[in-house]
C-alpha cells in the first residue's frame, strides 16, 4: 500500500520527555523538555519568538511559544496555563512522561535589529511567556544592547510568573524590572506597583527616542497598551508584538489563524505595531 | 487537434477496459435520487447526463477525515507510525469543469507552499477526466469567476458532449496515459467536430447570465471590512457551514485525536470558518465573535485574500452548490456585489 513513509510528514511530532516542571502560579507551569532522540536534539534549532505544537496523545495538540532562548539550549522550555483541554492534560503530566512536539514554526523577534537600542519588554499575564525567549537572548548578549526595562504585570501577586528569574534579571547591570498587579491584586508587603499595565507604562514616562517596545498580553491589555503607546509618543515601527492565535497545523494550511491576507503561523507570529495596524481587526 | 470521437457504447468499452486493467474509477452515479461520486465497477452505472453531483469530488483527494499518523502509548514508550495513504491509482471520471478547477485551487493551497505529503500522494495517484456541460443549472456561475462549461483547468483529459456521443482529448501526460488504448481502436475526431463542440460550449456559456466578478475587486473587498453590509448579511447566516462542506475549493481542517490515551490516531477533518469554535481560543477570546465576522471571513478569503496570494484567481469556481444548498438562500456572488457597491462605512461587524 502506498504510504507517506519515508517522506517527511510534517504532522508527525517528535517525542519529548518532561525533564522538570516548575510551578509559576497555581495554574501556570514551566516545563523543561528533552528530545528522546539525541539526533533530533542535536539538530534542533530555533529563534527567539518561534512557537511549536505540543501534544498529549489521545487529547490533542496546542500551540505554545518556545519560552527559552536558543542561547540556553540544554532544554526546550514552555510555559503554559492549564486553561484548555490540551494544556490541562499537559499540566496533569508528571516528570518523565512523554509529549509530542513539532516545530519550530513562524518568524521571530528581530533581535539583530535591536543592537545598541534600549529595550522595553511589556508582558501581561501569561503573555510574559512569549517575551522570555527574546529577553533571555538579549540578557545573554548583554553587551550588544542598551538599557533593558521589564514591565510585567498580572491580576494578582499569585498570578505573576517567573518570580525567581525576575529577581535574577533585576540584579543584572542596566536592567530594571517593574512589576505590577491589578488594583485589588496586591497584598500586605507588596513592594511593586499597583495598576493596570498601560497605566503603569504611562507613569514610567519613558522617552520614545531610540527605544524598542516588545509587548505581549491579553487582547484587552493590548488595546489599551496601544493607546498608551500612542499617547506617550511611541511610533508604530518601534513597537513589536506577537499574535498567538489559535492554530491547528502551524504550516499555513488549516486556515484558522489568518488575519486578512496574513497567516499568523507563516508571516507571524511576530509583527510590528505598524504591521498590526495594517491588518483588519480580526485578531 | 488530436483526440477521438466516442459513441456511448464506445465510452462504455473504454471504461470497461480501464476497470479490467485494475484502475479504480470514481464517477457520478444516481443513487437514491441524488447524484454522487462513487467508485464504480459497472460502467452502466456511470451517469454523464446534465447536472452536477451533490458533493464535489474533493473528498477523493482530501478525505473528510484522514489519519495523519497513529500512536501507541505503552509502559516502555510511545510508538508513532506514519499514516499510509489508502489510495490506489484512481481516475476521477466525469468531473464538471468547475470541480476540476476546484482541484487546481486545492493544489495551490496544499502544494503551493508547504507541501502536504498526504494530499500530494493522493493527487499523484489521481487522473482527472473532466466532462463539459451540455447545459447549465440555475445556480451555475463559473463564467463569472473565470471558468467555463468547457474549462480545462485541473483536467488531465477532457470529454466534451458531441451529439449522442463524446469527444475526448488528453491535456496532460497523465491524460495521455489514460487515453493510450483509445489510439488503437477509437475514431479520430475532426477539427470540424471540435469546432462544433466548442460552439455548443459557447452556447452554454451564454446561457449563464451572471455578470463577471472582477479581479480588481479584491482590494475593494478588502477595504469593505468595516462596512455595515457584513452585519446585514451576517444576520441571515445560520452558521450551519453547509456552504464550506459542499465547496470544491474550501480546504480548512481541524486536527484532532481519535482514540484513547493508549492508542489511536491523530486525524484531520474538514472544518469550517463559519463555526464559532473555529477561532475561539482557550481563554474564551474569539477573534471572530459574530456570525457576521465569520461570514465576512469566508467571502473575503475567497475573493480578496486568496486572489492576492495566488495570481488573482478566486477561491471560488462558480459551481453554485453553496447557493443552491444554503438553507436561508444566501448567495455568495450577491454578497460580493453588495460589499463592492456598499459605501465604506464604519460599521462594526467584527466586535
Amino acid at each position: 500500500m502506498p504510504g507517506v513513509d519515508g517522506e517527511r510528514n510534517p504532522f508527525q511530532p517528535n517525542l519529548v520527555r518532561i525533564a522538570s516542571a516548575h510551578d509559576e502560579t497555581p495554574d501556570v507551569q514551566t516545563l523543561q523538555l528533552e528530545f528522546l532522540d539525541p539526533e533530533v536534539a542535536r539538530q534542533f534549532r530555533w529563534e527567539p519568538g518561534q512557537f511549536a505544537e505540543y501534544s498529549v496523545f489521545g487529547v490533542g495538540e496546542s500551540v505554545l511559544t518556545l519560552a527559552n532562548s536558543p542561547t540556553r539550549a540544554q532544554h526546550v522550555e514552555c510555559t503554559l496555563r492549564a486553561v484548555g483541554k490540551v494544556t490541562r492534560a499537559i499540566g496533569a503530566l508528571s516528570v518523565g512522561q512523554v509529549l509530542g512536539f513539532r516545530g519550530p514554526y513562524g518568524n521571530w523577534f528581530p533581535v539583530e535589529q535591536w543592537r545598541e537600542r534600549n529595550l522595553v519588554f511589556v508582558g501581561g499575564g501569561i503573555g510574559m511567556a512569549a517575551l522570555r525567549a527574546p529577553l533571555q537572548f538579549v540578557l545573554d548578549k548583554r553587551a550588544d544592547y542598551g538599557e533593558i526595562l521589564v514591565l510585567n504585570g498580572a491580576r494578582s501577586i499569585a498570578d505573576l510568573v517567573y518570580k525567581d528569574e525576575m529577581n535574577e534579571w533585576q540584579a543584572v547591570d542596566g536592567v530594571r524590572v517593574v512589576r505590577t498587579v491589578d488594583p485589588g491584586g496586591e497584598a500586605e508587603g507588596w513592594d511593586g506597583e499597583v495598576g493596570l499595565i498601560p497605566n503603569v507604562f504611562e507613569r514610567l514616562g519613558l522617552a520614545p527616542d531610540g527605544r524598542v517596545v516588545i509587548v505581549c498580553g491579553p487582547p484587552v491589555m493590548m488595546h489599551y497598551m496601544y493607546l498608551a503607546l500612542e499617547k506617550t509618543g511611541f511610533g508604530p515601527d518601534q513597537v513589536v508584538t506577537t499574535l498567538e492565535s489559535k492554530m491547528k497545523c502551524g504550516l499555513g494550511l488549516c486556515g484558522r489563524c489568518n488575519i486578512g491576507r496574513s497567516f499568523v503561523c507563516r508571516e507571524g507570529p511576530v509583527y510590528t505595531w505598524a504591521q498590526v495596524r495594517a491588518l483588519p481587526e480580526d485578531s | 487537434m488530436t483526440g477521438w470521437r466516442l459513441s456511448g457504447a464506445e465510452l462504455t468499452r473504454w471504461l470497461e477496459d480501464l476497470l479490467r486493467g485494475g484502475t479504480r474509477v470514481i464517477a457520478p452515479v444516481d443513487e437514491d435520487g441524488r447524484r454522487v461520486f462513487k467508485a464504480v465497477d459497472d460502467p452502466a452505472r456511470v451517469c454523464l447526463a446534465s447536472g452536477k453531483t451533490r458533493w464535489s469530488p474533493k473528498e477523493f483527494v482530501f478525505p473528510k477525515t484522514e489519519a495523519l499518523f497513529s500512536y501507541a502509548v505503552q509502559a516502555d514508550g510511545v510508538t508513532l507510525r506514519a499514516a499510509s495513504v489508502d489510495a490506489a491509482e484512481q481516475v476521477l471520471f466525469g468531473v464538471r469543469p468547475c470541480d476540476a478547477a476546484g482541484l487546481a485551487r486545492l493544489d495551490a493551497t496544499f502544494l503551493g507552499g508547504e507541501i502536504d505529503p498526504l494530499y500530494a500522494r493522493r493527487r499523484d495517484l489521481t487522473t482527472v477526466v473532466s466532462l463539459g456541460c451540455a447545459e447549465a443549472e440555475p445556480e451555475c456561475f463559473c463564467t463569472a469567476v473565470g471558468g467555463s462549461p468547457g474549462g480545462e483547468e485541473g483536467s488531465d483529459l477532457q470529454l466534451l458532449p458531441a451529439g449522442e456521443g463524446w469527444l475526448v482529448r488528453p491535456l496532460t501526460p497523465k491524460g495521455e496515459r489514460l487515453a493510450a488504448s483509445l489510439s488503437t481502436w477509437a475514431a479520430k475526431a475532426s477539427d470540424e467536430e471540435w469546432e462544433q463542440a466548442r460552439a455548443s460550449v459557447r452556447r452554454v456559456e451564454e446561457s449563464i447570465r451572471h455578470s463577471a466578478v472582477a479581479r480588481e475587486w479584491a482590494s475593494i473587498l478588502e477595504a469593505s471590512f468595516d462596512s455595515p453590509v457584513w452585519e446585514a448579511l451576517g444576520r441571515r447566516c445560520l452558521g450551519c457551514s453547509i456552504c464550506t462542506y459542499v465547496c470544491p475549493s474550501c480546504s480548512c481542517f481541524d486536527v484532532n485525536d481519535n482514540g484513547t490515551a493508549s492508542c489511536g490516531e491523530r486525524c484531520r477533518s474538514w472544518d469550517s470558518c463559519t463555526f464559532a469554535l473555529f477561532t475561539r481560543q482557550a481563554s474564551g477570546h474569539n477573534p471572530r465573535p459574530t456570525q457576521a465576522s465569520r461570514y465576512r471571513q469566508r467571502v473575503l478569503h475567497k475573493f480578496a485574500y486568496y486572489p492576492q496570494r495566488y495570481e488573482g484567481r478566486f477561491m471560488c469556481v462558480g459551481c453554485g452548490r453553496c447557493v443552491a444548498m444554503c438553507p436561508v438562500g444566501m448567495d455568495i456572488q450577491e454578497a460580493v456585489r453588495m460589499a463592492v457597491e456598499a459605501p465604506r462605512g464604519s460599521g462594526d461587524a467584527g466586535r
